[in-house]
């Protein structure tokens, strides 16, 4: 299509031939002069103006200042054609954007995709603040309409994401969790590609509104890598989606691993099968490429997971394969996996096994996996292995690259810190280190040497030996000598009685070096040599012989420490002032080692993160707990503005396409999401507590209803142990898609409720679908769990319920005697574990009082009516066993004594628990009452 | 996130950049000196390549570990190099380079360098329908030249 601009191609060619610069300089110039004259007379066509933008924009590609055609430029954006659009969109880096907002704006409200498309595509690639602020609610929602073809959302979740990169706080992030997750079910994988990217990168700043996509992304991960779902053309070299596979299983490494077993079993299943898949390697090199791509992240996922579970065994020996492979992008990866593995494995043995290739690795003759093997080999030092493994890097680091040097420096510098199991060793690589590769050694090194030696007594004669044995090689580094001027000033004279050390050798051998040293260190060693005229007046004469000289350099800072040391040195002897001065350096206070401090700078943008450091173990832990913390302080100073500005979140939720939305009440709750346990505010509304009310005493029946959909309940319980059935069923003639269900329980350790499998996503028109529940009491609870869920019917919609899985459900019946039961009413005594009601009651029609209904309630709620206790006929005395499965058995024992005259009624209820016998007369007393 | 797209060919001359990411120096530089670090690697070792070198360009990376790194391939006399940053696979990277190159092939049916120079705008639409803002928008080979097509 661009083809056909003719004097375009002739334009290129021209510059081609040219043979010279000046000559291209020239044909452009000439260019440009005739395009400006075009623009100036006007009444161009579009397509003469798009021809000449062309132009100008490849003078720009080249290089070349370009300062005419913004305005054209503009002008052309508003032009109905689409091509013409779409030259101008290459073009950025202008001030001129600012004028086209609108017109993007117009593009964006258009029907025409392509139009919608163009736009958005210049709004990701451009964004500046200005247009993120103006705009981004249209990309929204063009995003979640359901109208917008599948080419146009997927531009436009990641025209959000761009947005959201450039500037975190121009959108609600929180409040659309929902709304973009559900487009995680997608049909389309490409449209699945792009929402992921933008989960991915919101879930991290926002762990737990955007949690639902988990569930998601395991999902979509069974039915790619397990069931085959996709469309054969997204299938790479036969791997279905690596790309998509590649992000869900990043996506998944940023939350905490599910405690949902059966999420559990189908990621590991997925996982398996991952790994199986790669087991054998094909031929075709693509083929290997995405395998391997999908396999490594899977590996990643599984150290995440569970770092000593069988899975990572696999993964283990795998990676050992792979680290000695013939192809080196294989290798590379490998070893890059083997330190996240090292970095969160506890136990290290399954890569020690590799140690000698790991080391061979260094040796490699690409320098990508050198210093891949030098970060493995950094993660995996423990105290056993550090002095091989700082033996080896010492022995590389004369021969490594330049580029890698300092890196070494420093890691082998930390290393030999952390690891030490002697001092002396700590003293020798240390100082070994500064003399092989001293102009990489960073001060920070050398200041902790000094540091460590003054703070350990033991170590101080024999660091003053080392060093001045290293200062006694023909050339030494200036990091040396100033580690040497310090701890020889310090300690010097610890050793000065051993033949070789006398003070006047220290003197010569240290002085012999400052000629090649900057003024910095040379004034350190006029330090050194104050102190030195302190403990050896034996060589005094000679260092006043230095001061005298010193007095007279140039440098300013060389001259005043020389003309005060100078007249500090000449003061009579019975003076006590050089003592004082000279006094030994008391100990540094602890700190933390300024290495690591260099190693773990913080980083601030927006981009993917990491999920774990090089380095050991508990560098990754002590990143988690630092990453909790803000978690912690993000999610308080989320939630409150959200609840306090309930207002204004209501009125941008208008402006979403929730107008269509039947249920008021859950679309308020979308917006004030997520109270203090993360649980959503449960849907109201009299026949809502009514149908719940109901079917706390029965054991089945309908627990919501609206006109797009049925929620019903089947439950069977026994013991401590409970199945529930939940019939959602669709009442609409289209499909509910994007189906998610949640659970929310206030308190998981006394009630733990888990879906049988992962729900299906869609729920054909009209039909319904079973979802099972399981239900277990581990303790007493009062608060029922609460049940979630969200899908696409046109608009989004979420509907929190409550499940009618209560106390009493988990009651057994027990048979009691007439004695046995008044022995063990008395037992149990009075308040606080009788709780007592009195309330009215309504009468039959016939005046009657209602015994069947009284019955039944009791009944229902899984009491066992004792018979021929009372003699009052009316009266029911019941008996039950609650069965949990942390607090074992709690009886609780029950009398109803209604009054026709009064038209009242007397609970009692008494238990070994008080709470239990609370909680039973709240629950009864409901159904009663009515 | 992926912050450069370039194509070069052997003797080092950009036939395509296209940056994601602002840069502090111009682009001009940056080409040869991405250049010097490719082609100084024979072809059997590895496509990825750790670059600290390029901070001077598209500044430091903050955290530790995180470097730039340059994912490469060469065909016949052109490299394709891709400059992303730590939460990219690389080989993802690598089968979309692989893709872009299909895509390529399909619009210009065998396509060659001079494709390159004279469409280039063309080769601007196929990497837009690609990659967006850095970031991966289509794989799907079929969907990328349907795409093309339609406009």
């Amino acid at each position: 299509m661009a083809s056909n601009m003719r004097g375009l191609t002739q334009f290129i060619a021209d510059i081609r031939g040219a043979r010279v610069r000046e000559l291209e300089e020239k044909r452009i110039n000439k260019e440009m002069a005739n395009i400006r004259k075009k623009f100036k007379d006007g009444n161009l066509d579009g397509y003469q103006k798009k021809k000449y933008v062309a132009k100008i924009i490849f003078t720009y590609i080249l290089g070349y200042k370009v300062d005419v055609g913004h305005m054209e430029a503009v002008n052309l954006i508003s032009s109905p054609k689409y091509s013409e659009k779409q030259i101008l969109l290459m073009h950025e880096n202008s001030d001129f954007l600012r004028l086209v907002v609108n017109s993007i704006r117009k593009d964006l409200d258009g029907n025409n995709e392509v139009d919608n498309c163009l736009a958005l595509h210049a709004i990701a690639n451009v964004g500046g603040s200005e247009m993120a602020e103006a705009l981004v609610e249209d990309v929204h929602r063009l995003l979640i309409s359901p109208t917008s073809q599948s080419f146009v959302k997927k531009k436009a979740a990641l025209t959000l994401l761009r947005l959201y990169r450039k500037h975190p706080d121009v959108f609600p992030a929180a409040e659309w969790a929902l709304r973009i997750v559900s487009i995680m079910d997608d049909t389309d994988l490409g449209v699945v590609i792009c929402v992921t990217s933008l989960v991915m990168a919101l879930a991290q700043d926002h762990l737990a509104p955007y949690a639902v996509c988990y569930n998601k992304a395991v999902d979509r991960l069974h039915r790619l890598v397990i069931e085959h779902e996709y469309l054969a053309t997204y299938a790479y070299y036969k791997v279905p989606s690596p790309w998509l596979q590649v992000k869900l299983l990043r996506l998944l490494q940023y939350y905490p691993p599910s405690d949902d077993p059966n999420i559990r079993t189908v990621l590991h299943e997925v996982l398996q099968t991952i790994m199986n898949n790669s087991a054998e390697p094909s031929r075709n090199v693509q083929h290997n490429n995405a395998q391997h791509a999908v396999l490594f992240e899977a590996i990643g996922l599984a150290i995440h997971l569970d770092s000593s579970s069988p899975l990572v065994g696999t993964a283990a020996i795998l990676l050992a394969r792979f680290i000695s492979s013939k192809e080196t992008n294989v290798r590379y990866l490998g070893l890059d996996t083997m330190a996240h593995l090292a970095a969160r494995a506890d136990s290290l043995e399954p890569i020690k096994k590799q140690q000698n290739i790991i080391i061979l690795s260094l040796r490699d003759k690409d320098i990508s996996v050198r210093r891949r093997a030098l970060d493995l080999l950094y993660s995996m030092c423990d105290v056993d292995n550090s002095e091989l493994i700082v033996g080896e890097l010492l022995r590389y680091l004369r021969v490594a690259d330049y580029a890698l040097r300092e890196e070494m420096v420093l890691k082998i510098a930390i290393l030999t810190e952390k690891y030490a199991n002697s001092y002396k060793w700590y003293v020798d690589t240390i100082l070994q280190l500064i003399s092989a590769a001293g102009d990489h050694v960073g001060d920070e090194v050398w200041y902790r040497v000094v540091q460590i030696v003054t703070n350990t007594e033991d170590l101080q004669e024999y660091a003053a030996k080392v060093v001045f044995q290293h200062l006694k090689a023909p050339s030494t580094h200036e990091s040396l000598v100033k580690v040497a001027g310090y701890i020889l000033g310090e300690y010097g004279h610890l050793i000065a009685n051993e033949p070789g050390y006398s003070p006047i050798e220290q003197f010569r051998v240290l002085h012999g070096k400052s000629q090649f040293c900057v003024a910095s260190t040379r004034s350190l060693l006029l330090s050194t040599y104050i102190k030195w005229v302190n403990v050896f007046p034996e060589i005094k004469p000679q260092l006043l012989n230095i001061f005298e000289r010193y007095r007279h350099v140039l440098d300013s800072e060389l001259q005043q420490r020389a003309c005060e040391f100078y007249a500090l040195a000449s003061r009579p002897e019975e003076d006590e002032l050089l003592q004082n001065v000279c006094e030994e350096m008391p100990p540094f206070p602890p700190r933390v080692s300024a290495l690591l401090g260099r190693l773990n700078q913080k980083h601030g943008d927006t981009g993917d993160k990491r999920t774990w450091v090089h380095g050991g173990k508990e560098a990754n832990l002590d990143r988690e707990v630092t990453k909790k913390k803000t978690v912690l302080v993000e999610t308080n100073g989320g939630s409150a503005p959200a609840a306090s500005d309930g207002g204004d979140i209501l009125g941008s939720l208008a402006g979403l396409d929730l107008s269509g939305s039947i249920q008021s009440p859950t679309a308020k709750a979308g917006g004030g999401l997520f109270t203090e346990n993360g649980a959503p505010p449960v849907a109201v509304g009299p026949n809502v507590d009514r149908w719940f009310d109901k079917l706390t005493w029965n054991a089945e029946g309908i627990l919501y209803e609206d006109v797009q959909i049925q929620i019903g309940v089947k439950s069977r319980y026994q013991g401590h142990i409970g199945q529930l059935a939940i019939y959602l069923g669709n009442k609409v003639p289209s499909p509910l898609t994007s189906f998610t269900t949640s659970l929310h329980i206030s308190d998981p350790e006394a009630l733990s409720v888990t879906f049988a499998k992962i729900p299906p996503s869609t729920i054909a028109p009209r039909t319904q679908t079973q979802q099972l529940l399981h239900v277990e009491c581990k303790k007493m609870f009062t608060t029922p769990p609460v049940l979630s869920i969200s899908f696409l019917a046109g608009s989004h919609q979420t509907l929190s319920i409550r499940l009618p899985i209560v106390i009493t459900k988990f009651f057994e019946h027990v048979k009691l005697g007439s004695t046995d039961f008044f022995e063990r009413w008395k037992l149990i005594g009075g308040p606080p574990r009788e709780a007592q009601l009195v309330f009215p009651v309504e009468l039959t029609s016939a005046g009657q009082l209602d015994l069947v209904k009284h019955r039944q309630v009791v009944g229902g709620h899984r009491l066992n009516i004792l018979e021929d206790i009372d003699p009052n006929p009316s009266n029911i005395v019941a008996a039950a066993v609650l069965h949990t499965s942390a607090e074992g058995k709690v009886g609780c024992l029950l009398r109803l004594e209604p009054n026709r005259e009064a038209k009242l009624c007397r609970i009692t209820v008494r238990s070994t628990s008080e709470d239990v016998a609370a909680e039973v007369l709240k629950l009864l007393q409901k159904p009663l009452k009515d | 996130m992926i912050h450069a797209v370039l194509i070069f060919n052997t003797s080092g001359v950009a036939r395509l950049t296209k940056f994601y990411t602002p840069l502090h120096q111009p682009s001009q530089t940056l080409i040869p000196k991405i250049f010097s670090l490719v082609c100084s690697r024979p072809a059997t070792l590895c496509n990825f390549l750790d670059a600290p070198e390029l901070e001077a360009f598209i500044g430091p990376k903050g955290e530790q570990d995180e470097r730039w790194r340059v994912v490469y391939r060469s065909y016949a006399t052109l490299y394709f190099v891709f400059v992303v940053d730590g939460a990219e696979s690389e080989l993802g990277i690598l089968d979309l380079i692989q893709v872009f190159v299909e895509s390529l092939d399909r619009a210009f049916e065998n396509v060659c360098e001079l494709d390159l120079v004279f469409q280039f705008d063309e080769v601007h639409h196929i990497l837009a329908e690609i990659i967006q803002g850095g970031l991966v928008l289509e794989t799907n080979v079929e969907e990328i030249d349907n795409s093309g097509v339609l406009q």
